[in-house]
């Protein structure tokens, strides 16, 4: 950290520019919980560019569509505690109220948590099964791809040199669109997840989706189960879910836990939303 | 690095100032703002030590660069007080719910407890634990913290009333409450002294290596660096019943994470930066990394000069060329006979893993080498005259030239008793021209170069009669004691003597090995040798009795130690030992045990939903330290009646002081409020002790402070039987004045006696009330090396649990429903203080018994932060706790009390494996009962069975 500079744009175009000028040598600055860590002893930087006084990037607004774009700044914890999102997209509220503690959520953002890219951020399942998009902002404008092109490995994405996410777009759900999030940890308390997994059920369609974190190197949106309509038997069909979970996951054993443990976890998360979002089934 | 001016409102006070750029916000409020109730643990947001509010928000702020807060408000914790001297209805609620131990967690504590009220004036009690599980505590188990929080929001809370004489039995507050809520109180870790220097150590990514060579000058040569050592530098060896240690690996690395080199330097940074540029050649050795490998036939040797180490002789018996650091027998009776007569022979191998005391504050020293010779040690330890002791052995320097101070600690559990990082410091700071050096430890630090408690495997064969009588024992303890014995030895010593648990054996033989591995080393922890081996002991008393068909309560009672027996040391269990059979039958009653209807149930498979039971264990530890540590304790009355009771051992949040205020004040017939203890020990000022550890201190410190009181009342009496004109036997005292018996009209305020007493012709009598103290532990002997037998225990403790758990069979994960607790305290000083031990020590038990342990991967310690090594939150206590005692006075004890200090972690994991295999239908038998290892336990066992075939469930 020789000289390293703080810059506190007040506007998308100066952080990108900024960005642009530093030629790699700048890290994007949100909520900083993890690249305050990752500084130390990590790869030098040059520049960090707080982009949290640019005021667009601290919304949450929604489409008059009802889909909802959520600015690069907003703390989780505002995610969390959103009344709609709880309601519209509750597998993104349960997925940010997941992270960590309540001091980090009042401090990390979901765009950081993407971009950070550890195989358990919690917040990926729930936008890959609600059919997320990033709104990336670069020195050629901007521009909006779906999340499930983001991800190409352990803490590898494709934001480009010089871009910055300005939002994470949802798309107006399907009429009835159920979703929910789940998360095996190791402590009652604040832990990374073993395994994390959301599912969305849009019972018009038929179509069971799931996406399943901490079992590969980035989340896996496993293939959408078909057919599944009202009244469809919940234990089968979290059966079924399960069973294509594990054609598309490849745990390692890692000291979080074993790669058994792992693949028995994703499914028993596939059973277990299943159950919760097709209603019937045991209680659990 | 550049610098940025930032303008910032810290508790309603704004500053303009350059900070650097990259430095955190934690940084700027503690070291450069003076707030040091902004504490720190872990530097990755895992811990909350650091939490403030910021903008309203309550956040990490060792997660926040200092330059981001341009502009911002942020608040402190110790935002709360309303001015010097009064505190608010939260901080007074905190002190009056027993919400405080060490403290170092509370300003942290209190910070998001206001952050939660701010946002929500009205939360439920779900909120408020949400709000506080991202502030670790290790000391209170959370629940009263949470109670605190909860009286004030709904508005419900009312200040204690302020306690009465006699206060023994009472429920005195903390007398550190208000400093503790406040920020007042010190830690080490805040401690800046003028002119001091920052170290760093480097430590050994190997397990076992040879250094090969050693180059520090490129370190030596680099900005503000004043001293760079290596192990050739500082030839001299360190140990507290064993000296194998170096104070840096010379020639050889026995551990990854044993120092190797240390740097002093004007910043941390700088001194972390010339660690990095030393350059060390490692040729890697094949490590031993188990006691099997170890114990092996021409295993390599962890300490291949053993024989030439010097050892407390007649206590511990290592056996060079064999890594063992030291051999414990007992051999009680005639165990082949006693075998051979038993109608059924059970045997089971039980196992812990190491794990960490997790201290909230971490090792931390200052040390100044003065360039008179002298040396002056402020150091964050559980025992300064036992520092000063093995300091002055190990440089050969006269005990009354070196002079160790120890302020508030936070925390300890044993892994701050004897000799850790102050040798090393001082080094430095010699070597730095004199200059005061302080070395803080890394979290990681913490949990790679700092002990743990060592790991155990446990082989326990019971022959018992029909009827369900112990009739033979016959047990080996393997200690995983790491690359050096520190506490180890005697971790394995005590656990041998009371290695049978708490029952009548008449045929013993146990063995108990110590045994040096290439792993982080063993020292004391809580209960030490006594949670590890009643693991195994107390699940093999349920295996057994199930074995039997019989009630495990029921076969419990039937072999408990009773009047007439003797223990497997051959000591003699009387009235004053206490009653255990009490403490079984309160907690059976509490947890609503019926013997007939809680019986295990049929094997669970993984996925077939949620399972409940319950599970008792019975517990008993007495102190383990040497037959002869004394302790002492003085009074110095102040000329307005008061007194500051002086002594030198710790009160790190047991809450000692405060029981020893108690006894002062009854002793004295003086207002509580008038006594005050010193937070510091010092060994220039405060009298001698031997250590704090071993829940020794309240009953050896309170009969010290017991004679000196009297002492001083002797005094007292006698001065003023002369300026009443009467006999002193006959003036009586009370209330901080003393009267002629049958004329308390014309009573005497202590104010005027105790600095001497002036007659109206202006003559005085009398002088300064002094009263000394002392306590000796008496009638211990050594152990026979031969036969174990002897007397090692002051005072034994004995008590039970029970549990009652929910496990859910579809992920592992096991939520304690209740966890009720009965010991036999003797005499139950203060309830709220000894409630509170119960309470912090069993949900440190349960993090033991469910979630914690070291991993390693060749030697190397994997989890070595809060990321990965987890420890309980406020989201992990159980639902419900019951604290019970009874009082059955122990002869030697202060009004008959005993130590109850450590006991409530023992055992609570064996309860806990008690119920999870009456829940489940399957045993267990390796800590911790953690998600993973249950689930993948009910898998093998449902494996286990298909394989079986027809003799599934049988």
């Amino acid at each position: 950290m020789g000289d390293l500079r703080y810059e506190r744009p007040g506007t998308v175009a100066e952080a990108t520019a900024l960005l642009a000028a530093s030629g790699g040598g700048a890290r994007i600055l949100a909520g900083g919980t993890d690249l305050v860590i990752a500084l130390r002893g990590g790869p030098p930087c040059d520049v960090l560019v707080d982009i949290k006084h640019i005021p667009e990037l601290g919304r949450i607004a929604w489409t008059p569509a009802g889909g909802v774009e959520i600015g690069a700044c907003v703390p989780v914890q505002d995610v969390a505690e959103d009344e709609r999102i709880r309601r519209v997209f509750p597998a993104l509220a349960e997925g940010a109220e997941a992270i960590g503690s309540l001091q980090i959520r009042h401090r990390a953002t979901v765009a950081g948590n993407l971009a950070n890219a550890s195989p358990c951020m919690d917040t990926a399942p729930p936008l890959l099964v609600l059919a997320g998009r990033l709104r990336v902002a670069g020195p050629k404008g901007v521009r909006e791809a779906p999340l499930a092109d983001f991800f190409l490995g352990v803490r590898k994405t494709a934001l480009p040199a010089a871009g910055l996410i300005t939002a994470v777009v949802l798309p107006p759900p399907a009429a009835g669109l159920a979703s929910g999030f789940d998360k095996i940890k190791r402590s009652g308390g604040h832990d990374l997840a073993v395994v994390n997994a959301a599912a969305a059920w849009d019972a018009k369609a038929g179509t069971l989706r799931v996406a399943i974190g901490s079992c590969a190197v980035k989340p896996v949106a496993i293939p959408a189960l078909e057919g599944v309509r009202p009244g469809a038997d919940a234990d089968a069909t979290g059966e079924r879910l399960a069973a294509r979970a594990l054609e598309h996951i490849q745990p390692i054993d890692d000291v979080r836990g074993s790669a058994e443990y792992r693949r028995e976890m994703a499914a028993a998360l596939c059973r277990r939303l299943a159950r919760r979002l097709l209603g019937a089934g045991r209680a659990s | 690095m550049s610098a940025r001016t930032i303008t910032l409102t810290v508790n309603g006070e704004t500053s303009t100032l350059e900070v650097p750029v990259g430095m955190t916000l934690h940084q700027l409020l503690s070291e450069g703002l003076h707030h040091h109730e902004v504490k720190s643990g872990c530097y990755i947001g895992e811990c909350g030590l650091c939490t403030i509010i910021l903008a309203g928000r309550p956040v990490n702020s060792c997660l926040v660069f200092a330059a981001e807060a341009d502009g911002a408000v942020i608040e402190t914790g110790t935002r709360e007080t309303p001015e010097p001297g009064r505190l608010s209805a939260l901080q007074q609620a905190f002190v009056d719910f027993g919400a405080i131990q060490c403290g170092f967690c509370t300003p942290g504590m209190l910070a998001s407890a206001r952050a939660l009220l701010q946002r929500h004036p009205r939360p439920t009690r779900e909120q408020i634990v949400e709000a506080l599980a991202g502030n670790y505590c290790r000391c209170t188990g959370y629940q009263p913290i949470v109670d605190a929080v909860e009286a004030v929001a709904q508005g419900t809370y009312v200040p204690k009333p302020a306690p009465a004489a006699p206060y023994v039995g009472g429920e005195a507050n903390r007398l550190d409450g208000a400093a503790k809520v406040t920020g007042a109180a010190t830690f080490v870790h805040d401690m800046f002294l003028p002119g001091m220097l920052h170290a760093r150590i480097l430590a050994s990514p190997h397990a076992s290596a040879r250094i090969r060579r050693m180059d520090v000058s490129r370190a030596r040569a680099m900005p503000g660096v004043k001293a760079v050592l290596t192990g050739a530098d500082v030839p001299y060896k360190l140990g507290l019943y064993m000296e194998d240690k170096d104070i840096l690996a010379r020639g050889v690395v026995r551990h990854q994470g044993e120092a190797v080199a240390a740097v002093a330097a004007e910043t941390w940074i700088q001194a972390k930066l010339a660690t990095l540029a030393i350059e060390v050649e490692y040729e890697p050795l094949e490590p031993v990394l188990d006691v099997h490998a170890a114990l092996a036939d021409g295993a390599p040797q962890v300490h291949p000069g053993l024989a030439d180490y010097s050892w407390m002789k007649d206590v511990f018996f290592p056996r060079p060329g064999h890594n063992v650091a030291h051999h414990q027998k007992i051999r009680k009776g005639d165990t082949a006979k006693g075998m051979a007569g038993a109608d059924r022979v059970f045997e089971f191998r039980f196992r812990n893993p190491a794990v960490q005391h997790a201290p909230m504050e971490t090792h931390a020293a200052i040390v100044t080498a003065r360039p008179d010779g002298e040396v002056e040690i402020v150091t964050s330890a559980q025992s300064p005259f036992t520092v000063r002791s093995l300091f002055c052995r190990t440089f050969g320097l006269p005990l009354h030239r070196v002079r160790v101070r120890v302020p508030c600690v936070g925390g300890g559990f044993g892994g701050k008793a004897g000799i850790h990082l102050e040798p090393l410091v001082y080094c430095l700071s010699k070597a730095a021209g004199g200059r005061p050096v302080k070395l803080a430890a890394t979290r990681e630090e913490e949990f790679n170069t700092l002990p743990s408690r060592q790991g155990l495997e446990s082989v326990v064969r019971t022959g018992v009669t029909k009827d369900g009588r112990i009739a033979a024992l016959e047990v080996t303890y393997l200690w995983d004691a790491g690359a050096f014995a520190d506490y180890g030895v005697n971790v394995g010593r005590a656990a041998a003597y009371a290695g049978a648990g708490p029952y009548v054996v008449p045929n013993c033989r146990i063995d108990s090995l110590v045994v040096y591995t290439n792993k982080i080393h063993g020292t004391a922890y809580r209960g030490f040798g006594h949670l590890e081996v009643l693991w195994g002991i107390e699940r093999n008393m349920d295996l057994v009795a199930r074995g039997l068909g019989l009630d495990p309560v029921e076969f419990r009672r039937r072999n408990l130690l009773r009047v007439g027996e003797t223990t497997i040391t051959g000591e003699p269990f009387t009235a004053g030992h206490g009653r255990p059979e009490e403490c079984l039958r309160l907690v059976g009653e509490a947890l609503g045990w019926d013997g007939a209807k809680d019986v295990p149930q049929p094997p669970a498979a993984p996925g077939s939903g949620r399972r409940r039971a319950k599970g008792v264990a019975m517990l008993h530890k007495a102190p383990a330290m040497p037959t002869f540590t004394s302790c002492s304790a003085t009074i110095l009355f102040n000329g307005d009646g008061s007194a500051n009771l002086l002594v030198s051992g710790v009160d790190y949040g047991q809450g000692t002081y405060t029981a020893l205020a108690q006894i002062a004040a009854d002793e004295l017939r003086l207002p509580l409020e008038k006594v005050r203890v010193p937070w510091d020990s010092d060994t220039d000022f405060t009298p001698y002790d031997w250590q704090t550890v071993a829940s020794r201190f309240t009953v050896m410190g309170g009969n010290a402070v017991i004679e000196a009181a009297r002492d001083c009342l002797a005094q007292i009496r006698g001065v003023a039987g002369q300026a009443l004109g009467v006999p002193a036997d006959e003036v009586e005292c009370g209330d901080g004045r003393a009267w002629a018996k049958g004329q308390p009209e014309r009573a005497l305020d202590y104010g005027r006696l105790v600095l001497g007493y002036t007659f109206p012709d202006g003559h005085g009598i009398g002088g300064p009330v002094i009263g000394r103290g002392r306590y000796i532990a008496a009638g211990l002997t050594n152990l026979d090396p031969g036969t174990g037998q002897g007397l090692p225990a002051l005072n034994w403790t004995y008590g039970a649990h029970g549990v009652e758990l929910e496990v859910d069979t579809d992920t592992g994960h096991i939520r304690v429903l209740r966890l009720v607790s009965a010991f036999d305290a003797g005499k139950v000083i203060n309830l709220q203080q000894c409630r509170m031990q119960v309470i912090g020590g069993v949900v440190q038990g349960l993090g033991s018994a469910i979630m914690e342990k070291f991993v390693f991967d060749r030697g190397r310690l994997v989890n070595n932060t809060f990321t990965d090594y987890k420890i309980p939150t406020a989201r992990d206590v159980p639902l419900e706790m019951k604290q019970m005692f009874v009082e059955t006075p122990h002869p030697q004890g202060p009004y008959g009390a005993r130590g109850v200090a450590e006991h409530p972690m023992i055992s609570v994991p064996g309860a806990a494996g008690n119920a999870l295999a009456a829940a489940t239908g399957v045993e267990f038998f390796e800590l911790p009962l953690d998600p993973e290892t249950v689930y993948l336990g009910l898998k093998r066992a449902a494996e286990e069975r298909a394989k079986g075939g027809g003799k599934a469930g049988a």
